[in-house]
């Protein structure tokens, strides 16, 4: 087996796909202990990478004027209880 | 033929208020037992003074009507409206000046996509005709429809179909929603309840979203033209993943904007999927058919959003921990190996036999022990920091305790291995000692010989073994002497 630990995450959905693959052949448990340890190394460097994807976006609501601007939104809408 | 209006409508109307008895009764003979429309009009000439039935007069109106005005559009507004329990529609069309009473059969009445209600403006299909028990003229009602919608409904029809022959609705057109939509785009009205439904959602069941808003009006003149603007300002904004495009409830006529050529377009020229969310559930427009994906409602296309997040943050977490518990029995399975070949006696044995062998088996045997410590202290080294990322995971105090072991494992090992290795080494020095007193060598050195037969088979210790003439060798300390035996004693 190669050692894919290097090998960059292209995005979420390839992340994801690989970390089930790995999480199943490490459950599955025959394998040699170095091999268990690499798959689990790039497992946890997945599931990080999975999580950051997840939580990355910033809490942030804008208005996108006519001329293109982006401005942080104003009033009930900034606000944590919007219009109730 | 006499025309309907040189009937002396008014008079005959004034008449019924007049004593039965004030009429003169016409003979039993010239009346006809059927009354038809056919022979009233036969009969009208022959007399100076044409008198009719109320019953005939009724069926000549019924008639004249029937023919002269025939089917008919009109519009007015409802009133009086009421379903009979035969499941007919009775109800009076008024304007400012006029009424009109109005009938619809249950057959038809199933066919109309609205209520009717008191006070809504319609427009009736149907034809005139005459109630005859009562005398009284009405609206056989085939169709109604609220008014302004005849001509709204017209032109959705026609778009609907020519952006349909476009293939704009093919299915094979809709882009699937992003996986993980970080920016979300809306078009919508700021003031709207669209906007605050949306943000609701979002931010009860997820808090870091990013929203980039464009305002647009969604109702009223030019609402169409700005919303399609603010679809493709949005699709100018970088990183926008998905757009929600809509407005809360409303008429049709509030809606309409959604139904409007532009907007259709601009949603299928977007970018970005686009979820359409107008109205409630039951509110249909074109943009929902060009859209990748129809939400019912704006708060339904929030939920869309998130719930594809939602997916996958749990799938996430089963994943990391299936993987942590899958690790954390391999290392458990590895830790209970250590522990068994470390107290193993063919591995403590084993470098002190390969010793009683030869000195470089020996060293053999040496490097043997310190590359199996080798490779036993790295695989413990990673197992280690396996524990440690582990521990940092999540895996907690069950960790710890294991990694505990395993340091206390690798220590014994290592202190075990050295002990053993030591031990080897004196017991084969002492062997070689023991063998190098008993050297035949060392006794030569002392001047001693020793003496073969010619092929050196065998050792002579008596002289009776050998006859004169044979030849015999002599190994001496240094070196070897052929000779020749010439007596014995």
């Amino acid at each position: 087996m190669t050692d894919t630990s290097g090998t960059a995450i292209r995005d979420f959905e390839t992340a994801i796909a690989e970390l089930e693959t790995i999480v199943k052949k490490l459950e599955e448990g025959d394998l040699a202990l170095e091999q268990s340890l690499s798959l689990y190394e790039r497992g946890v460097q997945l599931s990080r990478f999975c999580h950051t994807r997840l939580e990355e976006a910033e809490r942030r609501i804008e208005i996108l004027n006519e001329r293109g601007e982006l401005k942080p939104a104003a009033g009930a809408l900034a606000s944590d209880d919007p219009g109730r | 033929m006499p025309d309907l209006f040189d009937l002396p409508f008014e008079d005959e109307d004034g008449d019924e208020t007049r004593p039965l008895a004030d009429t003169p009764q016409p003979a039993a003979a010239d009346r006809p037992q059927v009354p038809s429309p056919a022979s009233v009009r036969q009969a009208a000439p022959a007399a100076t003074r044409s008198i009719l039935s109320v019953t005939e007069l009724t069926i000549r109106v019924r008639d004249a009507l029937e023919q002269h005005v025939g089917e008919i559009w009109v519009e007015g507004e409802l009133s009086n409206c009421r379903v009979w329990n035969t499941g007919h529609l009775y109800f009076t069309l008024k304007d400012a000046n006029s009424q009109l009473r109005g009938f619809m059969f249950k057959s038809a009445l199933r066919y109309l996509r609205f209520k009717p209600a008191d006070g809504t403006k319609v427009i009736a299909r149907g034809r005139i005709s005459v109630y005859e028990p009562k005398g009284e003229y009405q609206l056989v009602c085939e169709h109604l429809e609220p008014q302004g919608l005849g001509a709204l409904q017209l032109a959705f029809d026609q778009l609907k179909k020519r952006l349909e022959a476009e293939g704009l609705f093919d299915g094979a057109r809709k882009r699937p929603l992003p996986t993980l939509p970080r920016k979300i785009g809306v078009v919508t009205s700021l003031e709207g309840a669209a906007v605050r439904d949306i943000v609701k959602v979002l931010r009860a069941r997820y808090g870091n979203v990013h929203l980039v808003i464009r305002p647009a009006r969604v109702q009223g003149e030019g609402a169409a033209l700005d919303i399609a603007r603010g679809i493709r300002a949005i699709g100018r904004v970088a990183g926008i993943d998905v757009l929600i495009v809509g407005r809360g409830g409303g008429s049709i006529e509030d809606l309409w904007a959604f139904n409007e050529e532009v907007v259709v377009r601009a949603i299928v020229q977007s970018p970005v999927p686009v979820i359409s969310a107008v109205g409630h559930e039951t509110d249909v427009t074109i943009a929902d058919f060009a859209a990748d994906v129809r939400a019912p409602t704006p708060s339904a296309a929030a939920e869309l959003v998130v719930a594809r997040k939602d997916e996958f943050r749990s799938r996430v977490w089963r994943l990391r921990d299936r993987l942590s518990a899958a690790a954390r029995s391999r290392v458990q399975t590895v830790g209970r190996r250590l522990h068994i070949a470390v107290g193993r006696p063919a591995f403590a044995g084993f470098p002190a036999r390969l010793a009683m062998r030869d000195r470089r088996v020996l060293d053999l045997g040496h490097s043997l022990t310190r590359f199996t410590r080798a490779s036993m202290a790295l695989r413990a080294r990673k197992l280690l920091s396996l524990e440690r990322q582990l521990a940092t995971y999540d895996a907690g105090r069950r960790l710890a305790s294991l990694r505990t072991r395993l340091v206390a494992a690798d220590g014994r090992m290592t202190g075990a291995a050295i002990r053993r290795r030591d031990r080897a080494l004196a017991q084969v020095q002492t062997v070689a000692a023991r063998l190098e007193s008993l050297s035949p060598l060392a006794v030569l050195a002392r001047g001693y010989a020793v003496a073969w037969n010619a092929d050196k088979s065998r050792v002579l210790r008596d002289a009776a073994l050998v006859t004169p003439g044979e030849t015999i060798k002599v190994t001496l300390s240094r070196g070897e002497i052929e000779a020749k035996v010439s007596d014995r004693s």
